[in-house]
């Protein structure tokens, strides 16, 4: 059953044109990998889905909560309805720098959520246990390393139990060590049955987590299937031009 | 007849002169206390304002902030005293029935000093504000808070930092710029200086006092100011890591 459908979403910057026309249907419990040449609206793509970007065009429904764009003035309550439904995880984590880990993860549970302080003490550390970092709940983020800044925000997000998740390439501006350190915990998500849209330039990982793919080239989805099919068989020619690529820094550089 | 440094100057008289100019330190501080919340409050409307560009009240902040920033607050004080009550008999003369001689005088004073300190204050805020990473906003938004939680409980507390060298300062003005208000008749410490150097002519003993007085109230602020940034700021160490 789809949880999540866009219809005919479109979204340009100025005279730049990044989301032209994408329709999706997103079941529950689905693992979306998102892949695709730099600027083809991959991110644009996730950001809209919570109306962080307002696309100019198009519907969005989530479960109950339909969204015809662009919103009018009624609407803009359902925006934060289905906002509080739907985390998300940013490229560059956004941690609160001025709150300690625990408190980055209590923050949405007390403003957002209204749970009561005890109760949400408790969830947060639970959630910052299951991204292994519960004896830093004291930290600040500017005393967290590059790989554990992104698994608090991570376990922020965990934390408010969303229908869905947005990640937004969470570990491109890691280094290979701490890219590991990530996805370890992204696939134990992943295991737990949450359904999740993933933007990610690790063509390999996104083939072992997810169970769909798309490719968005100049603003549209153009595979989308299994990661077999589209990273192995892929029908269009930019795809399969965008892989081979990808495959000859694998080669070796010298055949003897 | 020979003179000597004591005529111009006597150490003892400054230093007798001290308690009498004293008392009149509560004056003092009320005046920037009060001038203090006005600009804090007025201040801070003025850089959401700005911050957030809201339609033809930003404009309006715009040209306030010119204003209080291009006159000296001598002349801003100068018009105040004289203009509201202009303005209320002018009022008088269309039926109102306004007792000019009844408004306290430190009402002029809290007015030009607070208006005038609000022009800079909300630049330090404007600043402030402007400094809070837009990702965090982001972050926050995404969650589901709307503007008026994101703006209480992210941009304003992390912008309250950053504004506290500048709140520090603003403070600092106002208390030197009290003595000002001696202009409108406020019988303030250099006002109380002014009345006890008419009786003896020893001014230089009194403005020299006066001057002690304002540095050790500055410095007390300074100090005060100092542990609040303590307060605020992420500690440079992480507290170590506890035993799971």
């Amino acid at each position: 059953m789809a949880i999540l459908e866009l219809k005919d979403i479109h979204k340009s910057f100025q005279d730049n044109v990044v989301l032209d026309g994408i329709n999706l249907s997103v079941n529950k419990g689905d693992i979306v990998g998102i892949v695709g040449p730099s600027g083809t609206g991959k991110s644009t793509l996730l950001r809209s889905i919570n109306l962080l970007e307002r696309p100019e065009q198009g519907e969005i429904r989530f479960e109950d909560i339909t969204l015809n764009l662009p919103l009018k003035g009624k609407e803009r309550k359902s925006v934060t309805a289905l906002r509080k439904r739907i985390g998300m995880v940013f490229q560059k984590f956004y941690l609160f720098e001025h709150k300690t880990a625990l408190q980055n993860v209590m923050e949405g549970l007390i403003t957002v959520q209204k749970k009561p302080k005890k109760e949400t003490e408790q969830i947060a550390l639970d959630a910052l246990e299951k991204v292994g970092l519960k004896a830093w709940k004291n930290h600040y983020p500017k005393h967290m390393s590059g790989g554990q800044q992104p698994r608090v925000a991570i376990a922020r997000t965990l934390a408010m139990k969303p229908d869905i998740i947005l990640l937004d390439e969470p570990t491109s501006a890691l280094d290979p060590e701490l890219v590991t350190e990530v996805l370890t915990t992204i696939k134990a998500i992943a295991e737990q049955g949450y359904t999740m849209l993933l933007v990610s330039h690790e063509m390999d990982f996104v083939s072992k987590i997810s169970n769909r793919v798309l490719f968005l080239d100049g603003g549209k989805i153009i595979e989308d299937g299994t990661p077999e099919e589209v990273f192995r068989h892929p029908k269009s020619d930019r795809a399969k031009e965008f892989f081979d690529k990808m495959n000859k820094l694998k080669e070796p550089e010298f055949f003897i | 007849m020979d003179t000597k440094f004591s005529d111009y100057f006597s150490v003892k008289l400054m230093w007798s002169r001290i308690p009498y100019l004293v008392k009149k330190i509560p004056i003092t501080l009320e005046l920037a206390g009060l001038a203090f919340l006005v600009s804090i409050v007025i201040g801070l409307l003025i850089a959401v304002i700005r911050y957030k560009k809201v339609k033809i009240l930003s404009p309006i902040a715009t040209a306030f902030l010119s204003l209080m920033r291009g006159t000296p607050m001598l002349i801003q004080l100068y018009v105040a005293y004289y203009g509201i009550p202009a303005i209320l008999r002018i009022f008088n003369s269309w039926g109102a029935n306004i007792d000019v001689n009844v408004i306290p005088k430190m009402v002029y004073a809290f007015f030009a000093l607070g208006l005038y300190q609000a022009a800079f204050t909300s630049e330090t805020f404007r600043a402030a504000l402007e400094s809070v990473d837009k990702g965090e906003i982001e972050a926050a938004t995404a969650m589901g808070m709307t503007y008026g939680q994101v703006l209480r409980r992210i941009i304003v507390p992390e912008a309250l930092e950053n504004a506290l060298p500048g709140i520090c300062n603003s403070v600092i003005g106002l208390v030197k710029g009290t003595s000002l208000a001696s202009t409108c008749g406020i019988i303030e410490i250099t006002y109380q200086n002014q009345i006890l150097a008419g009786r003896d002519y020893r001014y230089l003993e009194g403005y020299v006092a006066l001057a002690i007085i304002y540095w050790i109230i500055t410095i007390i602020l300074e100090k005060i100011f100092k542990l609040v940034e303590k307060k605020f700021r992420i500690p440079e160490q992480p507290k170590t890591v506890e035993e799971v």
